[in-house]
């Protein structure tokens, strides 16, 4: 078996850590003998409907951000994103990532920054930086990560968030709420990086991809005691 | 009167914490002094002839202590903030300890050298007001508490706008974010560099080439001993050894160079000079028994785990320690984006299953970055209690045991090595 992870804008999109989730998700496929490509998409790339099985999207800063904005509209590739995930395929987006696949974002000044639209969600700046660990209670069990984001995220009506805040901030800091899980795509504020503290949102990533791509497939066990271990003591210090 | 009260306060302050053997009085003092008196850094600092101000993400100290090496050995006197305490309340401290507590005066300098954190540096420049700004780099470092590069580096163009014309600006010229400096900038600019391509380490945001005032030629590493280059600089070509290992510490030279050569230090007597130099502790500091080389951010541990991949040997040892501190950086995130892989694919741990140390409130975060980085879960000793972990890297130990902390975890284990009476207290060093 073999899978492609589409890497969404990984030279501007990169800041905060977030690599440690491609790292996770190629490993836990390599040590299960299934062979990971990871395909990088940026300005500049073609992107179409299969050109990957899994698709990561990381956190940036404000500028390349906006650039990114540009591009998801202007190449197609956020029109391309949403008839991935209509038909199941799965993606992880975090912070910068997570907002751009909402409706919209708006800033302090300038103009608003148009989103795919894949999530129902939308993001306006906020006043204060929300920093810190943060404990989410979601279908996943406990997820631990670390948010730094100053804008905040609102559901929208019958979206269904990823989870419940048990420690720190989530989307917006007053509903708590974090994240968004639309199909099999989930968007969320938790850098850490996320998928190797949480290995089983990594294995239901994988799960999912090989799903659409091969069918019913079961996933074969790791040894994930170290995970596991980190996994505990993170939530056990912050919670 | 109200800078006498400050100054009395402070070195009474130290004075206690040195007795009650809280640390060298490198901060507190400082820090009380200027709730009495808010603007006692620009009043000290003023009674300094010249002063130099050195910034950025990686190198800092390590600028900071060649350059005093330098200037001193010109028989210059030099004051500065010597134990990495680079906020406000770090120079205040070092100003109050020089300074007369009847008169208010300072004690004569020639030089006042200091290095400031990416954000402290805003503050201080007008206070400062320096003849020379350094400039070494902006990589992406803890961002919980600087923001992200862009908005650091635009805080630092607003700051550069107060300055008067008659600063002058050092700076890195392979760093393309720093660059963008010259725009908001009307005085005087120098830039320093690497000029063998296969050597330049290209900032976060890799950009056009530009010509470089002071640079470093035929680059040669000399395994952990150091490493050499020719420096071209104002009609001087001269042969630099430098007695610290890794590419980086060359610019941290070229920075030095650059001031002294501004300041009309002779810079051909600066060749021998540098020879005998010794850096600061915890940065690469070299023990009786290993190293310790300071981690703190992804590309600064990633230049560390380059520098020392190819000299491990097969009885070494390496000894991780991952600390969440506020001086940390409480996100531990940066851990992925640096390339421990250069530890994995050294021809030591290929030829090996050798226990790696782990340790730090942080310890199974490091741990799991490791497994991810292809070791086995099983070479990995995980304690998150510091003493317990050193004490065991270090029984049995035939090779070098190779120490690699964040900051806090290295003042830690600086204190551990301080009572078992293997080192000396690190503000008594030099």
């Amino acid at each position: 078996m073999k899978l492609i992870i589409g890497y969404l804008y990984p030279d501007l999109m990169n800041i905060y850590g977030d690599t440690g989730n491609i790292i996770a998700l190629k490993k836990r496929c390599q040590w299960r003998g299934i062979e990971v490509v990871v395909k990088m998409f940026s300005i500049g790339n073609k992107m179409k409907t299969g050109s990957a099985d899994i698709y990561f999207f990381g956190g940036g800063q404000d500028q390349q951000q906006e650039l990114v904005a540009r591009d998801l509209v202007k190449s197609a590739k956020g029109k391309v994103l949403k008839s991935e995930i209509e038909r199941g395929v799965p993606l992880l987006a975090i912070c910068g990532g997570y907002q751009l696949l909402g409706d919209y974002y708006r800033p302090h000044q300038g103009p608003t920054l148009k989103g795919v639209g894949l999530f129902p969600a939308f993001t306006v700046a906020g006043d204060k930086r929300m920093i810190g660990n943060i404990v989410v209670d979601s279908k996943f069990g406990g997820l631990v990560g670390f948010e730094n984001h100053s804008g905040q995220t609102f559901l929208k009506e019958n979206a269904q968030p990823l989870g419940k805040v048990v420690k720190g901030f989530g989307n917006n800091g007053e509903d708590q709420t974090e994240g968004c899980v639309y199909k099999n795509a989930i968007g969320c504020y938790m850098h850490g990086s996320l998928l190797p503290k949480n290995p089983a949102l990594a294995d239901w990533l994988i799960q999912k991809a090989l799903e659409v791509k091969y069918g019913k497939v079961k996933l074969p066990k790791l040894n994930d005691q170290l995970e596991n271990q980190a996994h505990q003591s993170a939530i056990q210090k912050f919670s | 009167m109200k800078t006498s009260a400050a100054v009395a306060a402070g070195q009474l302050i130290s004075f206690l914490s040195k007795k009650l053997g809280k640390g060298g009085g490198s901060a507190a003092p400082g820090l009380y002094a200027l709730k009495l008196e808010r603007d006692l850094v620009a009043k000290l600092a003023k009674q300094i002839p010249q002063n130099i101000i050195i910034t950025g993400t990686n190198g800092k100290t390590t600028t900071a202590r060649l350059l005093s090496h330098l200037a001193e050995s010109q028989n210059l006197k030099v004051i500065r903030n010597a134990t990495g305490s680079n906020l406000e309340r770090g120079v205040a401290s070092a100003l109050l300890s020089q300074t007369n507590l009847l008169t208010g005066k300072l004690k004569p300098f020639d030089l006042g050298i200091w290095e400031l954190d990416e954000a402290a540096f805003n503050d201080l420049a007008p206070k400062l007001q320096p003849k020379i700004i350094v400039f070494l780099n902006v990589f992406r470092d803890q961002l919980d508490r600087y923001g992200e590069i862009d908005s650091v580096v635009k805080r630092w163009q607003n700051s550069l706008q107060q300055l008067p014309k008659s600063t002058t600006l050092i700076i890195n010229g392979d760093d393309a974010n720093l660059l963008k400096l010259t725009n908001s900038f009307k005085g005087k600019i120098i830039t320093f560099g690497i000029a063998d391509k296969e050597h330049k380490i290209a900032g976060e945001h890799p950009g056009s080439a530009t010509k470089l005032n002071v640079q470093a030629q035929n680059i040669k590493a000399k395994g952990l001993a150091g490493i050499s280059f020719q420096l071209s600089i104002t009609n001087y070509q001269l042969p630099i050894t430098l007695p610290i290992p890794g590419i980086y510490q060359v610019y941290n030279a070229l920075a030095a160079f650059s001031v002294a050569s501004l300041l009309n230090l002779p810079t051909h007597q600066l060749v021998d000079t540098i020879k005998y130099f010794s850096p600061a502790f915890g940065r690469v500091e070299k023990l009786d028994f290993g190293y310790i080389f300071l981690i703190k951010n992804p590309t600064g541990a990633t230049q560390v785990f380059q520098t020392l991949a190819p000299h491990l040997k097969k009885d070494d040892r390496l000894f991780l320690a991952l600390n969440d501190n506020l001086a940390d950086g409480t996100d531990v995130s940066w851990i992925w984006d640096a390339n421990f892989e250069f530890i994995r694919n050294s021809s030591r741990a290929k030829s090996r299953e050798n226990t790696i140390y782990i340790s730090g409130n942080r310890a199974y975060d490091l741990a799991l970055r490791l497994k991810y980085a292809g070791f086995n879960p099983k070479q990995l000793y995980i304690n998150s209690n510091l003493q317990q972990a050193f004490l065991h890297s270090r029984a049995g130990l035939k090779g070098q045991l190779f120490i690699l902390p964040t900051y806090t975890a290295m003042l830690e284990l600086q204190s551990i090595l301080t009572k078992q009476g293997i080192k000396k207290k690190y503000w008594e060093e030099n």
